[in-house]
């Protein structure tokens, strides 16, 4: 009897245990002080209509409502000071709206997120949007609200958005509203420039003129290298020089316009301009620790290497001597372009259908991305959505911005191209484009074979 | 309570309640996801929006699929490479460990290092060891041997890829199976080799009709785990080929990859259960011919 009794105490305790496993989903995120304040918070706002409901009503209704609680969907809290900066100023806004922060981590956010928000349980109010394939897919599985009645109804006006937001805008709708707005540029190192003797980059650069360049101010000799240009291993460093024309997009079909570029990039490979595509997937080396290195004088790359910049040198982790007097200048454009256009990656709010309170969660969204917003993020040197000229004041104004007039020139952009606009597949598409470009870069596929190959795998995906 | 059970019920009751908390985990955690899976791989689903009926339009759609047909390609060459290369390892390295060297222990533990190794940090010295340009391979390659630089062999892209592997996973594993080896070579009695030596049989008349014979049961369990186990590579081709923007190529792609990439990055849930279960026929029938001829020579 007792040897029973105790079996099924012991089944039942490890069945139980078992169970636990699955439903911690939520909870390692919430340990740290912002969300200790939240329980207290919480707690407060629970007991308050049963001990002194009146006057805790009337207190309410004077800060602006009831007490919420919005779930939020971010990465990296640690190392990205933009998250709690604009939670502590939302704070002092809706001093009755508590954001609570949880933390997906960068590497697969988008990923984790879409798990997150399938099927039914879902406690997210706020979901930060990190991509447009995984701002597609989200949009398909109806995991998120489109935001038109309240665009309109707030009078928001999207032409501030500079024309991204009709890119990801979904039949006639829009479900996310940016708020942080990266665009690419060229950074350079002004030392290596001036020991050459060469000519900084200027804001109207041909490709050719660009190729030229880089050759220039190569330097192959054992011991003392220098790459005139440097290529991260991302699809969008290479292969979306091509789409700035304005005449061709990446979700074409027809990749042909992208061979000059490839050939410009891998015939600098070959001369040694440039690092080599698998020598750099072999040694996973990050695009910061090459230019931070001191021997790379050009690199393409987004806006948000800015900040890093900025930081990483004022607290010492990267040496100044080697890359200390840095630049950036507008991207290359293609013969007979404006020059201006570059790529552009916007990062987005978006509202969960499964809320509860999707005004209060709005009224959040249209706060993040609008005007108050952007000085938010600015003041952390980081590009907000909306480019307000107290914005870029705030950005060009940083300590260790570089002080030349080029730089701060290079900030006005003239046609913002998004890395991929939404389509239908867009995520498909994004995978075959990637897994193309490894081919062509590494040269298991000829620039010919490679392009044939996207062309023929997109247009499988499209039909 | 338990006064109308028979002693044998009483029996059984515990037995049940001890395979009970395994058994319900299990039917919970894998039984029914895995039957799910089977049906799914007819339907067409996002895991949102309603389940819409697919019949075979999954299994149709994979037989144009040029990165399907490659992760399964590429699948197949890691499994005929991998398992017996690293069955033939193993067995080597336990016949001659299983001599009274000096040293065994030391020589037992470090072939077995391989195996406990965190799998990410060795990804990372084999990366270094090989890399295009700065890795001492080819740098040997290049000063001793004198391959031209162009020609240096690239050994994380294009056809090598697999090579790589290949030759990653039988040195990662073989400390592994060389100790399921050890201890079927310890089961086999002295006495057969003795009797062996006093018929005037050679080393490998011995290897031949004592030593493999009497690891058959050993031999069939080693390659069933081996194939199964290559069949779901997915690590070794992530850390060793992937990089850039993450995506595998055409010539390093694998199924189990393609499964994950299907399902959670453009979350077509019944397609990529398709797929899922060709690598379990896959599976299944290699498993089925290895069983059966295990059976024909008991």
């Amino acid at each position: 009897m007792k040897k029973k009794l105790l079996s099924v105490l012991l089944a039942t305790s490890m069945v139980m245990s078992m169970a636990g496993c699955g439903n911690s989903n939520s909870q390692p995120a919430a340990s740290n002080d912002n969300a200790a304040e939240t329980q207290t918070q919480a707690a407060e706002t629970e007991a308050a209509p049963q001990t002194e409901a009146a006057s805790e009503a009337q207190t309410a209704d004077a800060a602006g409502g009831d007490a919420v609680t919005l779930k939020w969907a971010i990465w990296d809290k640690e190392s990205t000071p933009y998250w709690q900066a604009l939670v502590d100023a939302y704070k002092e806004v809706a001093p009755n709206v508590t954001i609570e922060m949880v933390d997906l981590g960068s590497t697969d956010y988008m990923t984790v997120l879409a798990t997150e928000l399938s099927g039914e349980g879902s406690d997210f109010d706020v979901v930060t949007i990190k991509d447009v394939p995984g701002y597609a897919t989200l949009v398909q599985k109806n995991a998120i609200l489109p935001l038109d009645d309240y665009i309109s109804a707030d009078g928001i006006d999207l032409s501030k958005y500079a024309g991204t937001t009709d890119q990801v805008t979904v039949d006639g709708s829009l479900y996310e509203l940016p708020f942080r707005n990266d665009f690419w540029v060229l950074f350079y190192n002004k030392d290596l420039f001036d020991a050459k003797g060469v000519a900084y980059p200027t804001n109207d650069m041909t490709f050719d003129e660009y190729d030229a360049l880089a050759r220039e101010l190569t330097d192959t000799t054992f011991g003392s290298q220098v790459y005139g240009a440097h290529y991260h291993t991302w699809r969008s460093a290479v292969q979306l020089f091509a789409v700035l024309d304005g005449k061709h997009t990446i979700l074409d079909g027809d990749y042909e316009f992208m061979k000059p570029y490839y050939e410009m990039v891998l015939n600098q490979e070959k001369d040694g301009v440039c690092r080599k595509y698998t020598d750099l997937k072999a040694e996973g080396l990050h695009y910061s620790a090459a230019f931070s290195n001191g021997d790379v004088a050009m690199m393409n790359m987004g806006s948000w290497y800015v900040a890093t910049l900025i930081a990483s040198l004022q607290s010492g982790e990267y040496d100044a001597d080697l890359c200390g007097n840095w630049g950036m200048v507008k991207y290359p454009h293609a013969e007979g372009v404006e020059p201006g256009s570059t790529l552009g990656t916007i990062t987005g709010l978006s509202v969960t259908s499964a809320t509860d309170t999707p005004d209060e969660a709005w009224n959040f969204v249209k706060w993040v991305s609008g005007e108050e917003g952007a000085a938010v993020m600015a003041a952390t040197g980081n590009f907000p959505a909306i480019m307000t000229d107290e914005a870029m004041d705030l950005i060009t104004g940083l300590d260790g911005f570089p002080t030349d007039d080029a730089s701060k020139e290079a900030m006005n952009v003239s046609n913002l191209y998004l890395e991929v606009p939404y389509a239908e597949n867009v995520s498909e598409i994004n995978s075959a484009l990637d897994s193309y470009h490894g081919s062509i870069m590494s040269g298991e596929m000829t620039i010919d074979e490679g392009i044939a190959a996207m062309n023929e795998a997109v247009q499988a995906i499209k039909n | 309570m338990a006064k109308g059970l028979s002693r044998q019920k009483k029996r059984d009751l515990v037995a049940y309640s001890f395979i009970a908390p395994n058994f319900i985990g299990f039917a919970v955690f894998t039984l029914v996801p895995i039957v799910f899976a089977f049906a799914l791989a007819f339907f067409n689903w996002d895991g949102s929006n309603p389940i819409t009926f697919a019949g075979l339009s999954n299994f149709k759609q994979l037989t144009g699929d040029v990165f399907f047909k490659a992760a399964l390609k590429n699948t197949i060459i890691y499994c005929v490479g991998t398992v017996p290369l690293t069955m033939i390892a193993s067995l080597a390295l336990a016949i001659v460990l299983n001599q009274k060297v000096v040293g065994r222990g030391i020589f037992r533990t470090l072939s077995f290092f391989p195996y406990v190794a965190s799998l990410v940090a060795v990804t990372s010295v084999w990366k270094m060891l090989f890399h295009p340009s700065k890795g001492p391979i080819n740098n040997i390659l290049y000063t001793v041997f004198h391959v031209p630089m162009e020609q240096l062999p690239q050994w994380f892209t294009g056809g090598l890829v697999l090579v790589s592997m290949i030759l990653f996973s039988v040195w990662k594993y073989m400390g592994y199976y060389m100790v399921i080896y050890l201890a079927g070579l310890q089961g086999i009695s002295a006495e057969l080799y003795e009797a062996a030596s006093l018929d005037g049989a050679n080393t490998w008349q011995k290897f031949q009709y004592i030593t493999w014979p009497q690891l058959r049961s050993t031999t069939f369990f080693v390659v069933v785990m081996l194939t199964i186990n290559c069949f779901k590579v997915y690590d070794i081709a992530i850390m060793l080929a992937g990089g850039g923007s993450g995506e595998l190529t055409i010539s390093s792609t694998v199924l189990v990859y393609y499964i994950y990439q299907k399902a959670f990055i453009d979350w077509k849930l019944g397609y990529s259960s398709a797929v899922a279960m060709v690598l379990f026929l896959m599976v299944f029938v290699v498993t089925m011919i290895q069983f059966r001829g295990q059976k024909k020579y008991q």
